[in-house]
């Protein structure tokens, strides 16, 4: 392999980079709060309320992603024949809005689960003395509750975090021109693993990144136990 | 109604599922009256309080809170107040759990001033004055800026007791403030709880001190089975019990 090839390879890894980088900040913008509403509603009174929850997150958690953003992206077609193609959002095609779809609803099901552990495991004693001293539910829950909780669930999350990374190489299914379907297309056509190997390396290096950004994270939560 | 009874509680019921655990408690504390509340574990010690103070929903009753209806008989329903009055009420009155439930993300001074600030809209200046106060008279002005974490459970206590009387409340209840804590911790905490007393806070304790329920309560409740067996004066109570079930209990101290 030439310097330059190599060089080039690098450079289109790096713009499919850009894709893999998108889906998984658009993953998390959209999947974290709407993991913490999936919880509120999987411990939901409403019986109705809760069951279904339940049942979305059973769906998420026990099929392959990679069929979830297949109906996502196919889905509005079989179901009422609606055209896909023209749907644009900014510069975002339909290919990439349904990847973001489907991992956000994908991962919002496992967020949920780690948020309702962490919820559930907060002493009653927390809620009962914010509520002598007046607190609102609200206030409640977004001054004593949250915080805590999110202390609690930082692990979980940032090993579903992590996860992540490595999965928005599935969005390749609906040729989102990501890192992993750039690196496979380089692949054949050199007729080299060189590709993967270097996008592996990509990979790696982020997840590098973001296992030192939440250490820094997980000591600036360590000032109370 | 004696005008200056701080709590009222009527004819008392409560059940959890089957288990009656108030069975017609009849309890009024005068302002500036101690109340020690005692008597064997499983009595209904703990619900008496968390009813008084809202944690519980009673069956059936009436409670009065400095004046305020918190809840009364409507014919054969119960009625309780309405939210913004719940508020209100919830301002009037303190508690002390036996574990603290102090805001562990918070420091010192945030557990004491958080509602200050949010639920009674007082300024920064103004609930930090009061914090300051506050922790002098508990003897731990140089703790404003830990973390419960990092105190002793003798300490923990005395803030958490700090942050029940930050609203100027009518009146405090304990609920075994010093069952949580080591034998060498629970004297400062007991002192700190005679140091009110001798100001004459309104307060009912649930203990099981007998010597401190003695010296410091001014009335002495015991009860037993969802029942108040008998109540008198504090030294009258303990030296001279009338009940054999009381008799049988003080036995045990
Ligand atoms: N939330 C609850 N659900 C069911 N039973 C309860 C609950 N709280 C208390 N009890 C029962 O009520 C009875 C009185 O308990 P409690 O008020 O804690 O007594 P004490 O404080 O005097 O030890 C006990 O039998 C206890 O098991
Ligand atoms: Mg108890």
């Amino acid at each position: 392999m030439t310097k330059e090839l190599l060089i080039s390879s690098c450079q289109q890894l790096l713009s499919g980079f850009e894709f893999t980088l998108g889906i998984f900040a658009f993953t998390l913008i959209f999947s974290l709060p709407l993991g913490l509403l999936v919880a509120r509603g999987r411990m939901s009174k409403n019986i109705v309320v809760a069951s279904l929850v339940r049942f979305y997150i059973s769906v998420m958690r026990g099929t392959p992603l990679m069929l979830q953003l297949l109906l996502v992206y196919y889905g509005p077609y079989y179901l009422f024949g609606t055209s896909t193609g023209g749907i644009k959002i900014g510069p975002f095609n339909y290919r990439f809005i349904a990847a973001i779809i489907g991992f956000s609803l994908n991962y919002a099901a496992y967020f949920a689960e780690i948020f309702r552990g962490g919820i559930q495991s907060m002493p009653k004693g927390q809620y009962e003395a914010a509520q002598v001293l007046g607190f609102t539910k609200s206030q409640t829950y977004f001054k004593i509750i949250l915080p805590q909780v999110i202390k609690r669930v930082l692990p979980s999350v940032a090993n579903e975090v992590i996860t992540l990374v490595k999965d928005t190489s599935l969005a390749q299914v609906l040729s989102v021109s990501e890192m992993f379907f750039i690196a496979s297309s380089l692949a054949s056509k050199q007729v080299s693993i060189m590709p993967f190997l270097v996008a592996g390396l990509f990979y790696y290096i982020m997840n590098a990144l973001i296992e030192m950004m939440i250490t820094k994270i997980e000591k600036k939560m360590s000032y109370y136990s | 109604m004696n005008n200056d009874a701080i709590l009222v509680m009527e004819n008392i019921h409560k059940s959890f599922d089957d288990l009656e655990v108030l069975k017609g408690i009849d309890l009024t504390v005068n302002r500036g009256e101690v109340v020690a509340v005692i008597g064997p574990s499983g009595g209904g010690k703990s619900t008496l309080l968390r009813c008084a103070t809202t944690l519980e929903k009673i069956d059936s009753g009436r409670i009065v809170i400095a004046g305020d209806t918190l809840c009364e008989m409507d014919g054969e329903k119960l009625k309780y107040a309405d939210k913004a009055r719940l508020r209100h009420i919830r301002s009037r009155f303190g508690l002390v759990f036996q574990n603290f439930n102090l805001f562990p993300h918070f420091s010192v001074r945030r557990n004491i001033t958080e509602s200050l600030i949010h639920v009674l809209g007082k300024t920064k200046d103004e609930a930090n004055g009061i914090c300051d106060d506050l922790l002098l008279k508990m003897g731990l002005q140089d703790k404003a800026d830990s973390y419960p974490c990092n105190l002793s459970g003798g300490q923990q206590q005395r803030v958490s007791i700090a942050r029940a009387l930050a609203a100027n409340p009518d009146i405090i209840f304990f609920d075994e403030p010093t069952s949580a804590l080591d034998p060498e911790l629970t004297k400062g905490v007991l002192e700190v709880i005679r140091d009110l007393a001798s100001e004459h806070m309104t307060m009912v304790i649930v203990t099981h001190e007998m010597t401190f329920a003695r010296d410091v309560a001014d009335r002495i409740v015991f009860m037993d089975g969802g029942v108040i067996v008998e109540e008198g004066p504090a030294y009258d109570l303990v030296t001279n019990p009338k009940s054999q079930r009381t008799k049988e209990f003080l036995a045990g101290y």
